[in-house]
């Protein structure tokens, strides 16, 4: 059986940290937009996002993950995100977005 | 424990039919599962299929109101390879011009298919939208 999705937020982390896991798709990735809108508005700096408890993601996914490294970018941070499933980065590969995101393999290699 | 689970002949065709909404493309997920399973699709071929058909679901739903109509899943095994379309039935007449983040998630999707799929397409006639893809066994697309 699939992994139930949640999010976890630790803000006092520096940079903040959401970890998440589940299926990010198109029912749960509006519940990590909110999220990271509000963690990305109130965050100094960076963020990082753990996809360690991720199973898998699709496009709309990608596209709230996009949106969210935009904003950071427009704030003078940056998203990261880490990573370690083979089927999770093949995703990120074959859209080129490992070109676009810092993944790392931990959150503490993330800065966290 | 003993594998039960019976294989699908030649030619084969399996059809779902749900609530055209995002939510419920879970179901397209687990069906295109367990039928490529069936199939003799092998376990990367069987994530890249749930993967991809999600993304086909996703483009058919691409510029529509969520939730107008069913849409329709036909999956058909014939010889090495399995064609699954997605049908959305009278979807022009709510059709809603796409924005800036719908039109981003769309090439993401189209990025997806064109490297988990042989082929894929999508097509708008006469009030309908369908998208296709197909897959053969053993032939990694990328």
């Amino acid at each position: 059986m699939d992994q139930e999705f949640r999010i976890e937020e630790r803000t006092d982390a520096s940079p903040p940290v959401v970890a998440v896991s589940g299926e990010i798709d198109v029912a749960t990735a509006p519940q990590l937009r909110e999220c990271l809108h509000r963690v990305v508005a109130g965050s100094e700096a960076s963020v990082v996002v753990d996809l360690l408890g991720v199973t898998f993601l699709d496009s709309t996914a990608l596209g709230v993950l996009v949106g969210a490294l935009k904003r950071c970018r427009e704030l003078g941070g940056d998203l990261h995100l880490v990573v370690t499933d083979p089927r999770i980065m093949k995703i990120f590969e074959i859209t080129g977005l490992t070109n676009v995101f810092t993944i790392t393999d931990t959150v503490q290699a993330a800065g966290a | 424990m003993a594998e039960t689970r019976e294989a699908l002949q030649n030619d084969d065709r399996v059809e779902l039919r749900f609530p055209a909404r995002g939510d419920l493309i879970v179901l397209a997920r687990l069906v295109t599962s367990a039928v490529s399973a069936r199939a003799g699709f092998d376990i990367e071929e069987l994530e890249d299929l749930r993967l991809a058909v999600g993304e086909l679901c996703l483009l058919t739903l691409q510029g529509t109101d969520d939730g107008s109509g069913d849409l329709c899943l036909r999956l058909r095994v014939r010889d090495d390879a399995i064609s699954i379309s997605s049908t959305l039935e009278r979807a022009a007449a709510s059709e809603v011009s796409p924005d800036n983040d719908n039109e981003e998630n769309a090439r993401l999707s189209e990025q997806i298919l064109g490297a988990l799929v042989d082929e894929h397409g999508r097509e708008s006639r006469d009030g309908s939208v369908r998208a296709w893809m197909r897959k053969r066994r053993g032939g990694h697309a990328e």
